[in-house]
């Protein structure tokens, strides 16, 4: 569904992917582990085409929604704004009434359905979170790429992001989360990968694996 | 005390084209340079705009004053009157200014908007007129406000070239009598009041806006 080949990618002379290939299935969920500076947050910005590869080759044909690490919902927007904009753009304003109804909808489904005449602003961090991974939602997306997801949450709101993550997986979305929480990831992943240094270390399926997050810590070094 | 009033209203009527000045300076330089920004900001023309706000930034406002009003009708050929010099100049003027606000409120926004809205495919157009111009322009207000001051006072200048504006009528009163003590109090109370008023509406304006 989503391969990524051999794919490198410099700042200033210093490389930060190396060479990285992974393969996503369909409707799973791929891991992004690794330490600060690892490459995680770049490689998700290569798929996006937020950065372009200096090397290798990034290969999908379906929607791609993004959810970033700060969320960066448009402050002057209400929520439902936010949703609806961009994909209102796109049909037209005949089909701004389904739009909304269909923002409307998500809202609902993620328990925000009082907050979407609220600013950003107004909302707490997981409250966002919600916001953001909804506006994503909205494309219909085949696969959603989400730069830590739970960056900055408290433990229950990241047990609620590992909820609504898997809902969204069952609705046969691919997900690809880059974190540095290593609990996060096992408790979502079908596979985790592991980078350092710009060059995937290992790879794991967390369920198969007793202690995976033993196993990846010492890896850390 | 007739004599008084009758100077206050002769001052007073020159506040007509003060704002004039200060209306059309402000649209022009608004205009101009969110052009300038949005330009420089995507590279196009990038050294030609910087050359133009450099020059602007680094002379006089009353020298731009001069070549506009005394220079230009001797190579183009046309007079323009002083209202249109006054325009042209301060408008000139106040878009350099405005374009380095501009590049500074947008400089300020995270680059995550900008990919946000690109992540969501919205078009350029649409992204710079409803993601990015309406957050840019929340940050910037206040220093809009304050170049908005700034051309108002910048604009007595008017009076080197015989605008008829609320200085232009003082410095008359004064050298006709040699009194210089009460028009000139005239004229910085007609000043100072058109400077509240315009702070006074900034800051309902800035009241009333969205805190990101």
């Amino acid at each position: 569904m989503l391969k990524i080949c051999n794919v490198s990618k410099s700042f200033n002379g210093v490389k930060i992917l190396d060479g990285v290939s992974i393969d996503v299935e369909a409707h799973s969920v791929v891991g992004l582990a690794g330490p600060s500076g690892s490459g995680k947050s770049t490689l998700l910005r290569c798929t996006q085409k937020l950065e372009t590869p200096d090397g290798g080759a990034i290969e999908y044909d379906c929607k791609v929604g993004f959810m970033f690490q700060d969320f960066q919902l448009f402050p002057h927007m209400t929520v439902l704004q936010n949703l609806v904009y961009a994909p209102a753009l796109k049909a037209g304003p005949d089909k701004r009434k389904q739009c909304i109804d269909k923002a409307r909808s998500i809202l609902k489904d993620l328990g925000m359905e009082g907050k979407a005449l609220e600013y950003p602003r107004t909302l707490s961090g997981g409250q966002k979170q919600r916001a953001a991974l909804a506006r994503s939602l909205m494309i219909d997306p085949d696969a959603l790429l989400c730069d830590e997801p739970t960056s900055g949450l408290d433990i229950a709101t990241i047990t609620d992001v590992v909820t609504l993550l898997q809902s969204v997986n069952k609705l046969g979305v691919t997900i690809v989360a880059a974190s540095h929480d290593l609990d996060f990831l096992t408790q979502i992943s079908d596979k985790i990968a592991l980078l350092r240094g710009g060059k995937i270390v290992t790879e794991i399926n967390p369920k198969q694996r007793e202690d995976p997050i033993g196993y990846l810590k010492g890896y850390y070094g | 005390m007739s004599k008084l009033v009758s100077d206050c209203l002769y001052i007073g009527s020159g506040v007509i084209l003060t704002l004039e000045l200060l209306a059309g300076g402000i649209l022009v330089g608004l205009v101009l340079g969110g052009v300038f920004s949005i330009a420089r900001y995507r590279g196009i023309c990038k050294s030609v705009i910087n050359g133009i706000v450099s020059i602007v930034r680094g002379t006089p406002v009353i020298l731009q004053l001069s070549i506009v009003y005394f220079l230009v009708p001797q190579l183009c050929g046309c007079k323009l009157s002083v209202l249109s010099t006054g325009i042209i100049t301060f408008g000139i003027n106040s878009s350099a200014y405005v374009a380095e606000i501009l590049r500074a409120g947008i400089e300020s926004l995270p680059k995550g908007q900008f990919e946000a809205a690109y992540s969501l495919g919205i078009p350029p157009f649409y992204m710079w007129r409803d993601v990015i111009l309406p957050q840019v322009a929340m940050n910037i207000f206040p220093a809009l406000v304050n170049e908005t001051v700034t051309l108002l006072k910048e604009s007595a200048i008017i009076a080197t070239i015989g605008g008829m504006d609320i200085m232009r009528r003082s410095q008359i009163i004064a050298s006709a009598r040699y009194e210089y003590f009460a028009p000139l109090c005239m004229a910085a109370v007609a000043y100072y009041v058109l400077v509240l008023s315009i702070e006074y509406v900034g800051r309902k304006i800035e009241g009333r806006k969205v805190v990101c």
